[in-house]
């Protein structure tokens, strides 16, 4: 376990839950607290200590929530980790980061476009990103499980 | 008398480069404002080509969907596959023997080289070398040709299934491959001088699209874009998947951080990837099948999930894979090293000159049909109206002239 990682859990940030294959360590957090543990990530790792790979949006239906798993590579060995969490489906928000991280940009946009989640003070986020405007005007979001396309 | 009207004079010029062939052959909208020769403000635009493949995979079955995915990319279509289906292998449980992970390797490698000599022929086109051009694409010929006595076919492979591979490689194939490798390699020495040592080249590339090491992290590059910042960051070395982890291999990295180093790293991974070759060549496994049986192939997919990394020809791309125990996947995305490179970028063209626009987009080694498969970004020009393909192909009066369309 990263040692600057394994802080985070120990002051609450982070809550260690298992991990996604192959070796992939699994932590979760409570969508509120976001721009605090990028904050803390930047700070003790620094601008050169890891990168954010991507950002996965997921819809759980049968949950009724979307799961945002934060993909970050920490050099220089390249251990990926995963922090997960959980926004409400019917009201999707989550702060941005991109003001923090600028490689944010590209992942935001696309989960706002495809899954409708409104990531509050990123000002690029914008409908139709790619999706027809026909589906913009209908309020589909096509990564949606209950989308019809 | 009153003023009632002030007439604005511009101090920065609109100039959109693309969507049509910008510097590669495919489309992408480089919106770049001017004042005089220096770039002020680039935004880029995007969404000619868009496929949504990630909902298609999530519609059709896992076997299906190796075939779909590698048809994200026709370049690199064998690590997209590969990366699918290593996924699948994580949530199946399954290894495939060490002589098809010798195989994948040998492919993909292939794959890198192909891909680096076009980025750096399409480098020499674009600064006006066309000659160097065209000797560098013929060479290119002989590694399409060992692609496709490994794979079958020259771009689109389908080499990968779960398990293993879909084509063994006899002895007297391997004999081929390593003559026509050997008659590539002084070629590609060759070149690399000419880039190091050709003046209009130089002068061109060195000290253009400079990006700093701290930049390279923070904006997410990847790939040879990173390795030529400085950033020592490789699928291949950390992940050691498939047989990389027995293969000896270095990681190149350059501090120039220009587009000159860029173009330097792909010409020495090129390098790197024919030893490679003749590594696996040399040292291919004879243990194992390397082709399963299809028909013994598990049927039922167990619920779970599984995050897997490949080094591209342009940087780590990934696949996330979620499986709900039924036959199609619940989740499959895809993460390509373009999205970064291409959209994180438009502020590193600031500060240069138009002729310098064309030059920074070829040195990320762009590909558009890898991006464009999930998203389209338009950074601040939200009042912006594009005009749908429908009202094109009807013969939208404003911007078609009816006499010619549909």
């Amino acid at each position: 376990m990263i040692e600057e990682i394994n802080e985070l859990v120990k002051e609450g940030l982070l809550k260690e839950v298992g991990t996604i294959k192959p070796n992939r360590e699994l932590y979760e957090f409570s969508h509120e607290r976001i721009r605090e543990i990028f904050k803390q990530l930047l700070e003790r790792l620094g601008e050169k200590g890891f990168y954010l790979a991507t950002i996965v949006g997921t819809d759980i239906l049968k949950d009724k929530k979307i799961r945002l798993d934060y993909y970050v590579v920490v050099l220089p060995e390249e251990t990926t980790i995963v922090l997960r969490t959980y926004v409400d489906r019917d009201n999707p928000e989550i702060n941005s980061i991109l003001d923090l991280i600028p490689a944010a940009l590209a992942p935001e946009c696309e989960i706002h476009d495809l899954l409708g989640v409104v990531f509050k003070g990123n000002p690029a986020l914008r409908r139709p990103f790619f999706v027809p405007e026909e589906l913009v005007e209908k309020g589909i979001y096509p990564l949606r499980k209950d989308a019809r396309v | 008398m009153a003023i009632d009207k002030v007439i604005e004079v511009p101090y920065a010029l609109e100039i959109p480069v693309g969507p049509q062939h910008p510097a590669l052959h495919e489309p992408i909208l480089l919106k770049a404002y001017a004042d005089g020769e220096e770039v002020v403000k680039v935004e880029v635009h995007t969404g000619y080509n868009h496929r949504g493949i990630e909902k298609l995979a999530e519609k059709n079955s896992f076997y299906r969907d190796i075939f779909i995915v590698s048809r994200v990319c026709g370049i690199c279509n064998g690590v997209h596959a590969n990366c699918f289906v290593r996924a699948v292998e994580q949530i199946l449980g399954i290894e495939p023997s060490p002589r098809a992970k010798y195989l994948r390797v040998l492919a993909m490698e292939l794959e890198r080289m192909h891909s680096h000599m076009l980025i750096n022929a399409v480098m020499a086109e674009i600064i006006g070398f066309d000659s160097l051009f065209m000797n560098i694409m013929r060479d290119r010929e002989y590694i399409m040709k060992s692609k496709e006595i490994v794979t079958g076919n020259r771009v689109s492979a389908d080499y990968m299934i779960f398990g293993g591979v879909r084509r063994d490689l006899s002895s007297d194939k391997i004999d081929k491959l390593r003559k026509l490798i050997d008659r590539v390699i002084p070629r590609i020495k060759y070149y690399k001088k000419l880039f190091m040592e050709d003046e209009t080249i130089l002068k061109r590339l060195v000290d253009v699209g400079v990006v700093k090491p701290s930049e390279a992290t923070l904006y997410g590059l990847l790939g040879p874009v990173a390795r030529a910042s400085g950033v020592k960051i490789d699928a291949r070395a950390s992940d050691k998947y498939d047989a990389y982890g027995e293969i000896p291999f270095n990681v190149i990295v350059r501090n120039e951080c220009d587009a000159w180093a860029r173009m330097m790293v792909r010409w020495d991974e090129a390098l790197e990837s024919a030893k490679i070759i003749k590594y696996v060549l040399d040292h291919l496994p004879q243990d194992g099948k390397a082709v399963p049986d299809e028909r013994r192939l598990p049927r039922r997919f167990p619920p779970g999930e599984a995050y897997t990394r490949v080094e591209a020809p342009r940087g780590e791309l990934i696949y996330y894979v979620m499986s709900d125990g039924k036959p199609m996947p619940y989740r499959v995305k895809i993460r390509t090293p373009s999205v970064h490179n291409i959209l994180n970028t438009a502020k590193f063209y600031i500060g240069y000159s138009i002729a310098d626009l064309p030059v920074i987009l070829t040195s990320w080694d762009p590909c558009i049909s890898c991006m464009e498969r999930l998203t389209i970004i338009d950074l601040r020009t939200g009042e912006r109206r594009k005009v749908p393909m429908k009202e094109l192909a009807g013969g939208g009066k404003k911007w078609v002239n009816p006499r010619y369309s549909l």
